[in-house]
């Protein structure tokens, strides 16, 4: 199963909002200066907002610590579709592995 | 080629700047205290440390930046801003190309380094931060003063553990009389204050309980040190064609190896870096009147420096002021010689030789005139700095009053 993951906010519940959330304020730590928060939304492209491909590395890593799950590289699962252009495409693969850890 | 001293910066346990480092050493004051940054002080028999005092990083830098800098590259960078805003040094165009950055460092970055193996194998982490290489690798300290400065020219670092930023001048020296750049930024950082590495020290036996008494017969051994040096280097032509201030004259240097012990010094390795440091500088052994010497006040090290000047300099060796200044900021190791490279500049300038510091009794082993306890003015034309590292590497550098 490919999760194509599109979220609409009137479908989402309360879990997928607190997810959602928690994932928009660890990009906000990572975002360029001349940006602001309310800018990070899911469909911003995380490149657009001044985030490096270091940058993505540490918010990889701040994503494990927070839902405690190991995010795999880009083509390591085959149902697990692993990018991260977009906050949404962060939402998406951590839903995704919370879901398959449990 | 001559080569001169157009800047200085410094971080160690006397100050945040050159000037309390220069006021420190002239006025005897301690830099040693209960170590303050290693929570498991109650496991450790050694207490006591140079520290840089009441450090808080983030003070001097962001938090993103802290996210990469160890704290040794924060020292590196904080002695590399003085120095290089005290030079008035802008690295613009061909200069930056011109322009290169050798820095010292005995370790590297080990705080990032044990903290992140207490994650891992203490603590059951499953993973590390993303940026613990790039934050340890020895490197750091002097790629980060590239990217801060936009200095292009060739840039790395040594290692040659107490002797690093000696061999970093040295090699900073032989870069500018080559002629591939006009302007050195170097020196070196250490921040090896860790459970530890201070428990490494403890278990070689060469660290003092109580403090640091070179050259005197109650000596207990080294007071371990942190901080950082920046020194900047051109040649004599390019400062003066920019009208740079100019603190002293670089003569030229010498470096020899034991090829011996791992950690016993050897008088003939240390004799041979300072003969060859003389005859580098084209000085007659008369012509020199002041020695910082390396004197950590363990009890191998200051006789076996004592037998090694006497070699050099033979009836001279008594006309010769020789001073330890790591009784008063520590051995701060691939920091040291930089720091100790301001202390001669300060002597060569006020003319006043600092003290050894924490001298109470006579060793027949070690019978120079070890300018004890208080400050001497006199008059300093030429003065050594001597630093033997374990591995049994020697640089020593000399420099002429400007």
């Amino acid at each position: 199963m490919k999760l194509s993951g599109h979220y609409l906010d009137k479908n989402m519940s309360e879990a997928e909002k607190d997810l959602q959330e928690t994932i928009l304020d660890i990009l906000r730590k990572y975002i360029g200066e001349e940006f602001n928060a309310e800018q990070v939304t899911p469909t911003a492209n995380l490149e657009a907002l001044g985030i490096d491909s270091m940058d993505v590395v540490e918010i990889i890593f701040d994503l494990e610590e927070t839902f405690d799950i190991d995010v795999p590289d880009p083509g390591d699962m085959d149902d697990v579709e692993v990018k991260f252009d977009t906050a949404q495409d962060l939402v998406n693969l951590v839903d995704a592995l919370i879901k398959q850890k449990n | 080629m001559r080569i001169v001293i157009t800047g200085m910066g410094a971080v160690s346990s006397l100050g945040y700047d050159v000037d309390s480092f220069i006021k420190g050493i002239q006025t005897g004051q301690s830099g040693f205290s209960t170590i303050q940054q290693i929570p498991e002080i109650e496991l450790l028999k050694v207490k006591i440390a140079a520290e840089v005092p009441d450090y808080d990083e983030t003070a001097h830098f962001e938090k993103k930046q802290l996210a990469l800098y160890d704290r040794f590259t924060q020292f590196q960078l904080l002695s590399a801003r003085q120095a290089i805003k005290d030079a008035g040094l802008d690295f613009k165009g061909e200069l930056a190309e011109r322009s290169s950055v050798i820095m010292g460092t005995g370790i590297g970055g080990q705080t990032t380094q044990e903290q992140n193996y207490k994650r891992l194998f203490a603590e059951g982490a499953k993973r590390l931060p993303p940026l613990t290489v790039p934050k340890l690798i020895p490197n750091a300290a002097a790629s980060h003063v590239t990217m801060e400065f936009g200095i292009k020219g060739p840039s790395f670092s040594i290692a040659s553990a107490c002797a690093s930023s000696a061999h970093s001048l040295a090699q900073s020296c032989m870069m500018l009389r080559s002629g591939i750049i006009d302007v050195a930024v170097t020196g070196g950082s250490e921040a090896c204050i860790t459970y530890g590495t201070v428990k490494g020290w403890e278990a070689l036996r060469v660290t003092s309980k109580t403090t640091c008494r070179p050259f005197s017969k109650d000596r207990s051994g080294m007071i371990l040190g942190e901080g950082s040096g920046t020194i900047i280097l051109e040649t004599l032509q390019h400062a003066q064609a920019r009208g740079a201030k100019i603190y002293a004259e670089v003569l030229g240097f010498g470096m020899s190896s034991d090829a011996g012990n791992i950690v016993q010094p050897s008088m003939d390795g240390a004799a041979r870096a300072m003969k060859a440091a003389l005859k580098d500088a084209q000085l007659a052994i008369d012509d020199v009147q002041y020695i910082n010497a390396h004197g950590t006040g363990t009890p191998q090290n200051d006789p076996t420096e004592t037998a090694a000047i006497r070699e050099v300099f033979g009836a001279h060796a008594d006309q010769l002021a020789v001073s330890s200044t790591k009784s008063m900021h520590g051995h701060a190791l691939g920091a040291a010689a930089a720091l100790e490279t301001i202390a001669i500049v300060s002597a060569l300038q006020d003319q006043i030789a600092p003290p050894t510091m924490n001298y109470n009794e006579v060793d027949p082993e070690c019978d120079l005139d070890y300018v004890v306890n208080k400050a001497r003015p006199m008059e300093i034309n030429i003065a050594l700095n001597n630093s033997f590292a374990f591995g049994g590497l020697n640089a020593v550098t000399v420099f002429k009053r400007f």
